[in-house]
């Protein structure tokens, strides 16, 4: 990939210090805005959209109406007391949510400079020195925006940070291959092996994401392959079997992991004018978590669930 | 398990469960309590009893009269023995009534009731002294700026040396005052030997109270049905019946020595300081398990029993001189006491670079289990802070974790710790009532470096005070209310024949405690964002919404309130908290005392009075309201992230950043989630957090581990959740045993996320 001059900036929705589950260690999570996939379940709607959004908290409003002069798209009303919000005039400038002290109107995602990101990472170097931990570029996609990703990942691990990607690994094989060098460690959804379900379920087909798989796994990065367990999804033995087996012949595999799925994002879709597909859905036990971890260990891989 | 491990789990059973007995009952007598448990058991019938007096108001000051007095108080005070326990005794108030100010009446519930602060008139203030002493003529100025617990007479907080009466028993303790009194005042007359009557007094009725246990042990023991409970209860007898002159010999005989000091020394001033209670231990614990008089279970027992007796500071861990870890058996043992026992427990764990991670472990995981445990002294700001004094690194090692937030050297070092705490926010107050009232106003009145000259001069005038009162302190004290517990146990007070406080340890280095931090490097920040750069108000409408506090004026409160806050990183808030506690540091150690010349020592902690102190402020320009808390320590307020989130790395390199490195503390406090600790990975992040924050130069961790949900219902409704411990602070209490004012940080804390 050709490196363009000037500084490299991506659109961050979020980074999450002391995050203790995305990758070993203490680390610090950057979340990435855009993602190409569109899982019914996911966790993170704010971050599914390349471009900044304004996100609208309406039991935090205090009334005042600045917003109504903030914006130059008329977005905003104050009808009888209450303000009112016509989501189809806003263009995501931010100019409201700045004005917003209620903190109703909150922007989702903000550009920011690789070198602003990484100098609220390396904050933390104590932290990751005494466990091992580091820096984690999640989504979103982080390949999405490859120039930032690889900037920020290169910067932490000359400072000799930890890196790690979060990746859904539908993305070209030129943007993996850029960011592949300064990555210490990719973690990889696979959600399912069935190549209609997966199309149903997250609007994509899952041949770049396998052949993104085998390029890590080739690539000698040392790779974990997770996968979310969703009811009527992969919430069968078969299912996470396919998986499991396509994983133990992936070079440098360190681990399989099958995490619980958790509908705990019904307030963000809201905030974003969104429906919720997946809000009916309830999480698989216990029992099943075990049964299908017992169902991928028969590949002589390392397992773990949450 | 073996029939007598059954029975020591059936005894430890028993006493905490008298002791969720007792807490109930002392919460429907007394009401909130927001101190820790101190060990009193409640007492309902009437003790015949009077103080000694030489004073024309009848108050009993001054070692004279207080030896005499707590000799007598000894004589009658009530006989106590759990017939569980592996030790007798326990004392039935906060004090001894008609002595140095204490009244039965009001002295129940907590020493500092929110009714007497409230009242914050500083009259009567110290009541533990003489009325002819206390200094009046700083009220005034200790009033306006907000400092009404400026150190004044505070006693105790400092630490023993236990070694002392472990070798020498209470007859050896008395030989030895004699001894001394004897060298020092050789000929009869010839010089005041006030000091040495109080101590030999006091010795004398800790020796008579003892004998009146004997007998009631006996006593009991003839009553007493069941065998191993009778068996148990003769032992008692036997074992006080040598204590009463002789030094202990065996394991259970040092607890039930320790049990006595802890009586008497919270009975005194409700001091709490035990000491490095596994390195005291060990040897006996060695000798006994070793010639198999005892085995770990009934070890564990007899600290249980300990641990129900009172719960006095105490630390495991850390280093000898020589920089050995001091990891030993005892350690562990002393984890797995408290974890049976769940009842509120101090002991702190001292962290430093090459320790035994397996013990930092094992009380992370009790912690899960029970919500809360140990807190934790770390030896990286600790140690490098003390040796800034000149001291060496050997001696800096020896100061152990035994108080709230204050560690110190056993027997040596008097640091008037955990008392003197100055409000950090009213200075500002004042700050701008001064920029606007110059007439007509000054034209820099809106410039941060004007505001912060006139921070300088108010905070630096608020130390000056707190400082002559310190002089006042050290010149008093003495002769109205004597270390006289304490210099038993600490070098050099009977030696020389001088009170602790007065010249009677080595060393002296006096704590002060700033308060409010967050609340006042987020003004500094608000001001300068919304008034001197974005002008969206000036700072005479700022001042017209803090007197209103901010009535009608929501929106404009918020504004303020959402500036970057400190803890966030990098933002000028950040800043603006280094440059006032670099400004504390050095108002408070740059200069000595005055009179004395009395090195003193600054750090950064509210203990829990962020209610008491945020109660007489007015709003402040972080858009916070008139009355509500103060912040905590120098923890960044509740939300400081913008997106929220378990910010704990970020606000741990806050508490860092702010540091005094002088030896005294400025304390983490850290909320975090069952659910997080017992995930995968949980346990090995917290303990690498810790790590990282000795590392950083960190000098204590004070942590729970809870489930929101508990908190939240327990807040609402105490009695559904009796038994739900919390650290508030440096100490752990039932956390319905605490005012509901009390409560509410920690439930922000906690709701907030870390
Ligand atoms: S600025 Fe915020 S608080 Fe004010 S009316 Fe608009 S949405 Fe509500
Ligand atoms: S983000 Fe911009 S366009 Fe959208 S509502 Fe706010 S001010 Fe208007």
């Amino acid at each position: 990939m050709a490196e363009t001059r000037g500084p490299v900036s991506g659109v961050v929705t979020d980074i999450q210090r002391f995050s203790i589950h995305d990758g070993p260690g203490i680390r610090t999570t950057v979340f990435v805005k855009g993602c190409p996939l569109r899982c019914f379940w996911c966790h993170n709607p704010e971050a599914l959209a390349p471009q900044p959004q304004l996100q609208c908290f309406p039991d935090r409003c205090i009334g005042c109406g600045d917003c109504v002069d903030a914006c130059p798209q008329g977005a905003h009303a104050m009808r009888d007391g209450a303000h009112r919000f016509d989501r189809s005039r806003c263009t995501g400038c931010g100019l409201c949510a700045r004005t917003c002290y209620a903190r109703a109107l909150v922007m989702a995602g903000e550009v920011k400079s690789a070198d602003e990101v990484v100098e609220e990472v390396l904050r933390d170097t104590a932290f990751y020195e005494t466990s091992g931990g580091g820096v984690t570029i999640s989504g979103g996609e982080p390949l999405q925006q490859p120039r930032f990703t690889r900037a920020v990942l290169a910067a932490c691990r000359e400072a000799g940070v930890h890196t790690a990607i979060e990746t859904a690994g539908h993305v070209a094989r030129d943007r993996l291959l850029a960011v592949l060098p300064v990555t210490d460690l990719v973690m990889m959804d696979i959600k399912t092996m069935d190549p209609e379900l997966h199309r149903d379920a997250t609007g994509v087909s899952h041949e770049r994401i396998l052949e993104s798989a085998r390029l890590v796994g080739e690539s000698g990065t040392p790779l974990i392959i997770r996968t979310p367990v969703v009811p009527g999804v992969n919430d069968t033995v078969e299912s996470i079997d396919a998986i499991a087996g396509f994983a133990a012949g992936l070079r440098s595999l360190v681990s399989y992991e099958l995490l619980r799925f958790h509908m705990m994002a019904g307030s963000k879709y809201a905030a974003l004018g969104m429906a919720c597909p997946a809000a009916e859905l309830t999480p698989p036990d216990d029992e099943l978590m075990d049964r299908l971890t017992a169902a991928a260990a028969r590949h002589a891989i390392a397992v773990t669930h949450t | 398990m073996t029939a007598t491990s059954t029975l020591y789990e059936t005894r430890i059973k028993a006493l905490r469960a008298t002791k969720l007995e007792h807490t109930e009952e002392k919460l429907a007598r007394y009401g909130s309590f927001d101190v820790d448990d101190h060990g009193y058991i409640p007492w309902t019938e009437p003790i015949a009893f009077e103080p000694v007096s030489s004073h024309p108001s009848g108050g009993c000051w001054g070692m004279k009269d207080i030896g005499e007095s707590f000799r007598r108080w000894l004589e009658v005070h009530p006989v106590y023995i759990h017939p569980q326990s592996a030790i007798a005794g326990a004392w039935v108030y906060k004090g001894i009534p008609g002595v140095a100010g204490f009244e039965l009446a009001e002295g129940m519930g907590a020493p500092d009731s929110p009714k007497e602060r409230e009242a914050r008139t500083l009259a009567n203030y110290p009541r533990n002294w003489r009325p002819e002493d206390r200094p009046t003529h700083l009220y005034e100025k200790l009033v306006a700026y907000n400092t009404y617990s400026p150190g004044i007479g505070h006693p105790n907080h400092f630490g023993p040396d236990m070694t002392i009466g472990l070798s020498l028993g209470w007859g050896g303790l008395l030989e030895k005052v004699r001894r001394y009194r004897g060298l020092n005042s050789p000929a009869e007359g010839a010089a005041d030997t006030t000091f040495y009557d109080g101590e030999e007094n006091l010795i004398l009725g800790m020796q008579a109270w003892i004998r009146r246990h004997v007998d009631h042990a006996r006593a009991m023991a003839r009553l007493e049905d069941d065998e191993a409970t009778r068996e148990n209860l003769e032992t008692i007898a036997q074992i006080n019946e040598h204590l009463v002159h002789g030094a202990p010999r065996t394991f259970r005989e040092a607890i039930q020595f320790l049990g006595w000091f802890q009586c008497i020394d919270r009975m005194w001033a409700l001091g709490g300081a035990l000491g490095q209670i596994d390195e005291l231990l060990r040897p006996w614990y060695e000798a006994d398990t070793g010639s198999g008089r005892e085995t770990d279970e009934s070890i564990i027992w007899q600290l249980a029993s300990l641990f129900f007796n009172d719960s006095h500071y105490s630390q495991i861990g850390g280093q000898g001189p020589d920089g050995r870890d001091l990891t030993s058996r005892m350690s562990f043992l002393v984890l797995e006491a408290m974890h049976r026992i769940r009842i509120p427990v101090n002991v702190a764990l001292r962290v430093h670079d090459g320790m035994d991670r397996s013990l930092l472990r094992k009380a992370l995981e009790f912690m899960a289990a029970d919500g809360t445990g140990v807190d934790f002294a770390l030896s990286g700001g600790l140690d490098e802070g003390f040796m800034r004094n000149g001291y060496p690194a050997g001696l800096a090692r020896m100061r152990a974790k035994v108080g709230c937030n204050w560690t110190a050297l056993p027997g040596t070092e008097y640091g008037s710790q955990d008392g003197t705490r100055l409000c950090l926010a009213t200075p500002l107050l004042l700050a701008i009532d001064d920029a606007l009232a110059a007439d007509p106003p000054a034209p820099d009145v809106a410039t941060m470096d004007a505001l912060w000259q006139r921070y300088v001069h108010h905070l630096g005038l608020a130390v000056a005070t707190v400082k002559a009162g310190k002089d006042i302190h050290m010149e008093r004290q003495a002769d109205n209310y004597p270390e006289i517990v304490l210099n038993l146990f600490c070098h050099g007070p009977i030696e020389r024949g001088l009170d602790a406080s007065a010249g009677g340890l080595d060393i002296i280095d006096l704590a002060f405690d700033g308060i409010g931090l967050a609340t006042t490097a987020d003004s500094f920040a608000a001001i300068e964002q919304r008034v001197t750069q974005e002008k969206k108000l000036s700072l005479a409408e700022l001042r017209r919404h803090l007197e209103d506090d901010f009535e009608s004026a929501e929106p404009v409160r918020l504004m303020l309130a959402t500036v970057r806050r400190y803890g966030s990183g990098g933002s000028r808030a950040d800043e603006w908290a280094r440059r006032i506690a670099e400004l504390w540091t050095s108002l408070v150690r740059d200069t000595p005392t005055e009179r004395g010349h009395w090195t003193c020592m600054p750090g950064l902690f509210s203990h829990g009075a962020t209610s008491g102190f945020g109660r007489l402020l007015g709003a402040t320009p972080n858009g916070r309201r008139a009355g509500a808390p103060v912040s905590h320590s120098a923890n960044p307020d509740p939300g400081f992230v913008p997106g929220g989130g378990v910010a704990l790395t970020a606000k741990a390199n806050a508490v860092a950043s702010t540091q005094s490195h002088w030896g005294n503390t400025t304390p983490l406090q850290v909320e975090i989630d069952t659910g997080l600790m017992n995930g995968m990975g949980g346990t090995d992040a917290v303990a690498d957090f810790i790590m990282a924050h000795n590392r950083q130069g960190g000098t204590l961790i004070n942590m729970n581990i809870v489930r929101k949900e508990d908190v939240i219902e327990a807040h609402e409704d105490p009695a559904s959740h009796p038994d739900l411990m919390i650290r508030v602070t440096g100490y752990s209490a039932y956390f319905s045993s605490l005012s509901r004012e009390y409560r509410q940080p920690i439930v922000d804390r906690i709701i907030a996320g870390g």
